[in-house]
C-alpha cells in the first residue's frame, strides 16, 4: 500500500522510559501521518503499551518527548486527548453499567454527545441488542466491539486500537478489519497495536516493529516485504553459484541454507538472473522466488514466533 | 470540559452503582434497628446510673430520646459512629475500584485533566456521603414521629427557629467530622490503587486509633497527651458541640464532655482546625500521588 507523507500527527523523539532497573522503553522514535493506518508490532513485553501509554499521557517518559497533533503529552496532552480515541491493552469499563450506560458515562463526561450518537456506535458495532445489558455479562469479543465503539463515540481525529480483534469471532475480525481501513478513508488516522500480522498487513500502510522496548524496522508494508524477497536456488556445483551470484549488482547477500544458495534479491529480477548465470556458465536446477510475508520479517527481526 | 460535566460523569456512575444503595440501605437499616431496640429497653422497668447527669435514668426516660425533639441529635450520633464507616468503605470503593477494573485510565484520557477529574469525584464522593447523612436524619425524623404519635405527643411547639439552626449545626458538625476519614480512604485507595487498601487503612485508623489513644494515656505524661492530637478525640470534641434537649440522657458512643475535660482534649475550634489539618493532608497526598504518577495497570508491558 503506497503511502504519501502528510500532515504529521504523532511524533515522538528518543521517547524512552526505565522502571528501575528494566529498560521498558529505549529511544523510540515514531512519525504517524494524517489518515495512515500505523501498526505497531512487537512480541509480549516489547514496550508497545508502555509506548502508547506514553503517547495518551497516562505514562511519564523517563526521556523524551511524545508530541500529538504538537502538544507533548507529559504536560500538556489535554488539547490532544480531546481529538483522541483510545483503547489501551484489554477494553475496561464499569462491569455493573450495561453498555449503553457505559458509553453515557464517557459521553457525560466529554460533552456533546447525544444519546442518538449512542445508539449509533452501538449500532456500528453490532451492539444494539445487547446495548441494555451490564458489561460483566459480556463476552470478550463484545467487550473489544463496545472498546472501538467507544473510541470512536468522540468522533476522533486519532484512533489507537490495541489488540482489537481479541476475543472477535471469524465474522467479527472481519467487520473490524474491514473498518479499520474505512476510519482512514474518512480521513482518521490509526495507530494499531496487534499481534495479527496477516491482518495489520492487509490493513497498514507503514508498520513498526519493536523488540525489548527498541524499534527495529519502521516503514511501509512494501519497504519491510521488499527486504525480504529471496531467490533460492541450486545448482550442480553450488560453490561456483555461491561465487558467482557474489558479482551479480542487485544481489546484497548470498548464503548456503540445507542444500540450497538464498540470494537476497528482488523476486523481479529472477529471469534476468538466470540468464546472467547461463552466461557465466552456470545452469541452475531449480530457481525459486521467495518473498517473506510480514510475519517472516516480525520473526526474522524479533526472533518471535508471531500468533496466526 | 469544565468540572461541572466531570461531576456529572461521577454521579451518574455513582447513582447506578449499586453498592451506593446498599451503604444507603445499611444506614437507614442501622438507624431503624437502634431507634427500635431503644423503644423496646425503654418499655422495661428498671434504669442505670448516668455519670453526666449525676442520677439514676430510668428506662422508660430513654424515649424521650427518641422521640420527635430529640431524634436528630440521637440520629446523628448514629451516623457519626456508624456512617463514618460506612462513608470510608464508600469513598474508597468510588477511588479504587476504577483501578481493579481499569477504567481509570478510560476516564484520565476522557477528562481535561487528572486534578480536575480526582477534584470532581471527591466532591461528589463528599456530596453523596452528605446526602447520605440527610436520608438517615429524614428516616430517624419519620420514625421518631411514628413513636411520638404512639404515645400521642403530637406537639411541635419545640420547634423554633434556634432549635432548626441547632439541628442544622449538629448536621454540619457531624459531616464534618466524617472528612478526616472519607479523605483518609479516599486518598489510600489513590495511592494504593485499590479498594481494598482505601477500606483497609481508614477502618483500621477507625477501630485502632481510640484504642492505641486509650493505652497512651494509661502510659504517663510522656504519652498522655499524645492522643488529643488525633484524629478521634478531636472528632469527640467536635461531636461533643451537638446538644441534646436539656434534661435528657447523654446518647453518646464516644466520651463525655466531662472525660474530654479531663483529658485536656483541644478546644472545639482547635479541633476543628486539626480535623481540617488532617483532611488537607491526607488529600494533597492523594492530589500529588494522582498527579505525577504513572496510570497503568499490572499487566502493561
Amino acid at each position: 500500500m503506497e503511502v504519501s507523507e502528510g500532515r504529521e500527527i504523532l511524533r515522538t523523539e528518543g521517547l524512552s522510559k526505565r522502571y528501575g532497573r528494566i529498560q521498558a522503553v529505549s529511544d523510540m522514535d515514531l512519525r504517524v501521518y494524517d489518515s495512515e493506518v500505523y501498526s505497531f508490532l512487537g512480541p509480549n513485553g516489547s514496550g508497545k503499551s508502555t509506548t502508547v501509554g506514553m503517547i495518551l499521557g497516562l505514562v511519564r517518559p523517563t526521556r523524551g518527548r511524545a508530541l500529538v497533533f504538537g502538544s507533548d503529552m507529559a504536560t500538556h496532552p489535554w488539547p490532544a486527548l480531546r481529538k483522541i480515541g483510545a483503547v489501551i491493552e484489554a477494553p475496561a469499563f464499569y462491569p455493573y453499567l450495561s453498555g449503553y450506560n457505559n458509553l453515557k458515562a464517557l459521553a457525560i463526561t466529554l460533552g456533546g454527545i447525544t444519546n442518538a450518537r449512542i445508539d449509533e456506535m452501538l449500532e456500528l458495532v453490532g451492539l444494539r441488542d445487547r446495548g441494555h445489558d451490564p458489561y460483566k455479562t459480556y463476552s470478550l469479543g463484545m467487550k473489544q466491539r463496545l472498546g472501538i465503539a467507544s473510541t470512536l463515540l468522540r468522533d476522533p481525529e486519532l484512533i489507537i486500537l490495541d489488540e482489537p480483534t481479541n476475543g472477535l469471532d471469524p465474522a467479527g475480525t472481519r467487520e473490524v478489519r474491514d473498518l479499520i481501513p474505512r476510519l482512514a478513508r474518512q480521513g482518521r488516522t490509526v495507530f494499531l497495536c496487534s499481534h495479527l500480522l496477516h491482518e495489520v498487513q492487509a490493513v497498514s500502510d507503514r508498520v513498526a516493529i519493536v523488540k525489548r522496548g527498541r524499534m527495529v524496522a519502521q516503514g511501509t508494508v512494501a519497504e519491510l516485504l521488499g527486504s525480504g524477497q529471496y531467490l533460492r536456488m541450486r545448482a550442480a556445483d553450488n560453490e561456483a553459484l555461491t561465487h558467482a551470484l557474489a558479482g551479480v549488482p542487485f544481489i546484497s547477500a548470498v548464503e548456503r541454507v540445507d542444500g540450497f544458495v538464498r540470494a537476497t534479491a528482488p523476486v523481479a529480477k529472477a529471469a534476468e538472473l538466470n540468464q546472467a548465470l547461463a552466461t557465466l556458465g552456470i545452469y541452475v536446477s531449480e530457481l525459486t522466488p521467495w518473498e517473506m510475508d510480514l510475519e517472516s520479517v516480525f520473526m526474522e527481526l524479533t526472533g518471535e514466533e508471531a500468533e496466526a | 470540559m469544565s468540572i461541572q460535566r466531570l461531576m456529572a460523569g461521577e454521579f451518574f456512575k455513582l447513582r447506578k452503582r449499586m453498592m451506593t444503595w446498599i451503604l444507603a440501605a445499611i444506614i437507614v437499616g442501622l438507624i431503624i434497628l437502634l431507634y427500635s431496640i431503644l423503644w423496646s429497653i425503654s418499655g422495661k422497668a428498671g434504669g442505670y446510673f448516668d455519670r453526666d447527669l449525676g442520677r439514676r435514668v430510668q428506662y422508660e426516660e430513654l424515649r424521650r430520646g427518641i422521640f420527635l425533639q430529640a431524634g436528630v441529635p440521637f440520629a446523628l450520633q448514629i451516623i457519626a459512629q456508624f456512617g463514618s464507616l460506612l462513608a470510608v468503605i464508600f469513598a474508597a470503593g468510588a477511588a479504587g475500584s476504577e483501578y481493579s477494573w481499569g477504567t481509570v485510565r478510560l476516564m484520565a484520557t476522557a477528562s481535561s485533566g487528572r486534578l480536575r477529574l480526582i477534584t470532581a469525584r471527591l466532591i461528589v464522593v463528599c456530596v453523596m456521603v452528605a446526602l447520605g447523612t440527610l436520608l438517615a436524619v429524614v428516616v430517624a425524623l419519620a420514625y421518631s414521629a411514628v413513636i411520638t404519635a404512639y404515645y400521642g405527643g403530637a406537639d411541635f411547639s419545640f420547634i423554633t427557629s434556634e432549635f432548626l439552626r441547632e439541628q442544622f449545626l449538629s448536621w454540619l458538625r457531624t459531616v464534618y467530622v466524617m472528612a478526616p476519614f472519607v479523605a483518609l480512604a479516599f486518598a489510600a485507595a489513590v495511592i494504593g490503587r485499590s479498594t481494598l487498601a482505601g477500606v483497609g487503612v481508614g477502618l483500621a485508623v477507625s477501630f485502632l486509633e481510640p484504642l492505641i489513644g486509650s493505652l497512651m494515656r494509661l502510659g504517663g505524661p510522656r504519652w498522655e497527651n499524645v492522643p488529643n492530637y488525633l484524629i478521634s478525640a478531636n472528632r469527640s470534641v467536635v461531636l461533643a458541640q451537638n446538644k441534646l434537649p436539656a434534661g435528657l440522657p447523654e446518647f453518646s458512643f464516644g466520651p463525655s464532655k466531662r472525660d474530654l475535660e479531663r483529658q485536656g482534649a483541644f478546644s472545639p475550634e482547635a479541633a476543628a482546625i486539626t480535623l481540617a489539618l488532617y483532611t488537607v493532608v491526607f488529600l494533597l497526598a492523594a492530589f500529588i500521588v494522582y498527579r505525577r504518577r504513572d496510570i497503568t495497570s499490572a499487566s502493561m508491558g
